[in-house]
């Protein structure tokens, strides 16, 4: 493992009781201050790593590592280095937005926040004012990922996990999501993202897998894919074309 | 952490619209039982006042002591009685004493009016077993796969959260959650009483304070076991109807079934066959009697006061041998059926400790003081009376009353000073003593501590299960 290494697959499979193979021998890794973006059609895999890293799953063979720790050995200690991000933010309804970062923040060990803290980091992901002391039982979809990412900002991780955080949101939305991404990724942290949305991961990754039946089929860096169509190339594989 | 989670618990439970409504229910329904416990008191105690009063009047204008053939003691009304009813309200309060015979309590408060058997009265028992127990299953039959529903538990488990730290921060903050809002009208309530007039002694209040405190276990008992059913189970409305069934079970169908369920093992002869056979063996005593009182002679027949003295004298003979006989009978039967019906409770007892909440109705009544065997301390005290009755009418008559005797007063003086009324109040007074709390502190003590045991346990569960909960 390179000491710039912040989330690393390795080898990493996983077989569900029922036989069906999820993960097939899927091996990457993301450095600080890198964005990685899993492409794949639904069950691909993309999630089933996502919760490997995450613990929430145990890995048939292989490791996901975290800060080079492996997730299913030290779970408790590999997770105080990762933020997550799922696909549909779900947050305490009874609770205001600012509750809801709190009560994850502390979770998260960040217990010196304040309520400026909070408010800040709310208005960087753009959520207005007005609804920072709302409860969230009326927040829309983008309003709730906004407060997931939120929470993921405030706890300071060195490793962001996002499983299909674009999903569903409007154009708009999706591009200023992407854009914090970017501003993240400035910051140093390793950012390993699953998504369908090609037009994105191609615009914000810096490296791209592809991901069909449990395996990663492709994975190439920005550079790696200048002059090429994305679209095309994501097609074929789905395809099996490269096979 | 643990106390983050707490105190999220805490916050969402207290915030939530489901609670602002089962406090409501709950809030009004706990002041309800307390208001209908202090004005049951006060009517039961005018009640009581009353029938004392009553049994003095009757003997007014009685010249004669021999006309005082019994004399009827009342069970008093208990303050935490009306808190926790128990069997108070089904045993006979009226004891008629005589010298002699077996005693029974007769005028029950659900036999005056049986309407009120058929519904019962509100009381803190009701509140725990039925309110308090669905309470906690509300709350806490989605408490883990309600947070994976929401999809809470996998950004919370996205931390570094130990899962036991999770899950008995979850288990304590929904019980901290429910209890102690609910202590607010438990001490409301309590207020009521002096308010009403209820004569709360420090017993009772510990009384009260430890009846109160074994509720809230058995609604924590209640709702461990909803945590533990819902971290077996991927979804909220499959643990709400495994909780739902298991509610019924042993709130409704197990204390109810428990007695019959012990009938099947244990056949406790009725009352009716056991009286039958003492009237039957008190008949055949009587027949020989009879026979014997045929073949009385008397010695002087000339004077007719000495000959009606010596009738009694026999007569009286005649009545203790027949006692002596007739209890020694009754005695063998009611030790029967006493034993018998011993076995029976205690395997109700064992049966019904299958259900928390049964355990908290006897834990409750123990110490209430209104548990089965309330009719058997007052009885026995009415036996005590008895004896110091029986005592005092021999001074007054000469003679045990109670028995069969015959008064004939011979008027030879129209002019003759009229005999005194006799003095009724020189009858010594029956002063029940509750039984003390500290004889209701061992059992309701193990019937608490078996509450708390299915708490652990299910907690335990809770525990045991969540360790592989799936929590994506």
């Amino acid at each position: 493992m390179s000491v710039h290494t912040m989330l690393e697959a390795v080898n990493l499979s996983k077989r569900y009781e029922d036989g069906a193979l999820a993960v097939d021998d899927v091996s990457f890794s993301v450095r600080p201050g890198e964005i990685f973006a899993m492409l794949g059609g639904n069950g691909a895999g993309k999630t089933t790593t996502i919760n490997i890293f995450l613990n929430f799953l145990e890995p048939t063979a292989g490791e996901a590592r975290i800060n080079g720790i492996a997730a299913h050995r030290a779970p408790l200690e590999a997770k105080r280095h990762v933020a997550f991000v799922s696909e549909n933010v779900m947050l305490y309804p009874t609770f205001t937005a600012v509750q809801n970062l709190d009560y994850f923040a502390r979770l998260g060990g960040k217990t010196q926040y304040t309520a400026d803290d909070y408010r800040r980091v709310l208005l960087r992901v753009g959520l207005q004012e007005e609804a920072h002391h709302k409860k969230l039982k009326g927040f829309s979809k983008g309003m709730r990922q906004k407060c997931g990412i939120a929470i993921a900002i405030l706890k300071d991780a060195p490793a962001i996990l996002l499983d299909e955080p674009t999903s569903g949101l409007d154009p708009k939305s999706g591009f200023e999501f992407m854009q914090l991404l970017g501003s993240l990724r400035d910051e140093g942290k390793a950012v390993l993202m699953s998504t369908h949305d090609i037009f994105r991961a191609k615009e914000t990754a810096d490296t791209i897998g592809i991901m069909r039946q449990g395996r990663l089929v492709m994975q190439r860096s920005r550079a790696g894919l200048a002059g090429e169509d994305l679209e095309r190339l994501y097609m074929e594989h789905m395809a099996g074309v490269h096979e | 952490m643990l106390v983050h989670i707490i105190e999220k618990e805490l916050r969402d439970i207290v915030g939530s619209a489901k609670f602002a409504v089962n406090f409501s229910i709950g809030t009004a329904l706990i002041l309800l039982s307390f208001y209908t416990g202090a004005q049951n008191h006060r009517i039961a105690q005018e009640q009581h006042e009353a029938a004392l009063a009553a049994n003095v009047r009757q003997y007014e204008g009685v010249t004669d002591w021999m006309r005082v053939q019994s004399f009827r003691i009342f069970l008093p009304p208990q303050p935490v009685a009306a808190l926790v009813n128990g069997v108070s309200n089904d045993i006979g309060r009226t004891v008629e004493v005589r010298g002699r015979g077996e005693l029974r309590s007769q005028d029950s408060r659900y036999g005056d009016d049986p309407i009120f058997a058929m519904f019962r009265f509100l009381d803190l028992d009701f509140i725990v077993t039925v309110i308090l127990t669905l309470f906690a299953v509300l709350f806490g039959y989605d408490a883990v796969n309600g947070e994976k529903e929401r999809g809470t538990l996998r950004l919370t488990f996205a931390n570094a959260v130990p899962r036991t730290v999770f899950i008995t921060g979850k288990c304590a903050g929904t019980f901290l959650g429910l209890a102690v809002p609910l202590i607010i009208p438990f001490l409301l309530g309590a207020l009521l009483l002096p308010v009403f007039g209820v004569p709360m002694s420090g017993p009772d209040w510990t009384a009260l304070a430890l009846v109160t405190g074994a509720g809230l276990l058995t609604m924590g008992a209640y709702l461990l076991l909803s945590v533990w059913v819902s971290a077996r189970t991927e979804r909220s409305s499959t643990s709400f109807l495994v909780l739902l069934s298991v509610w019924i079970m042993t709130v409704i169908v197990l204390p109810r079934l428990s007695a019959a369920g012990a009938d099947l093992f244990v056949s406790v002869p009725s009352m009716d066959e056991v009286n039958s056979q003492k009237s039957r063996f008190m008949s055949q005593l009587w027949n020989e009697d009879r026979t014997k009182m045929n073949g009385f002679t008397p010695a002087n027949k000339g004077d007719v006061q000495e000959v009606m003295k010596e009738f009694n004298r026999y007569m009286q003979t005649l009545a203790d041998d027949r006692e002596k006989r007739f209890n020694e009978f009754a005695g063998r039967l009611n030790e029967e059926r006493a034993n018998r019906q011993m076995e029976h409770r205690r395997l109700t007892q064992y049966l019904s400790c299958l259900s928390p909440a049964a355990l908290f109705t006897l834990a409750a009544s123990e110490l209430a003081g209104t548990s089965l065997r309330l009719e058997e301390e007052y009885l026995a005290q009415a036996r005590e009376y008895q004896k110091e009755y029986a005592r005092f009418m021999k001074e007054k008559t000469g003679t045990n009353t109670g028995g069969f005797a015959m008064v004939f007063r011979m008027v030879t003086d129209d002019n003759a000073e009229k005999p005194k009324p006799i003095n009724i109040a020189e009858v010594p007074a029956f002063r029940f003593v509750p039984p003390a709390a500290e004889a209701g502190l061992p059992p309701f003590t193990i019937f608490s501590g078996t509450i708390a045991l299915y708490a652990l346990l299910s907690f335990a569960g809770a525990y045991r299960a969540f360790r592989t909960y799936d929590v994506r």
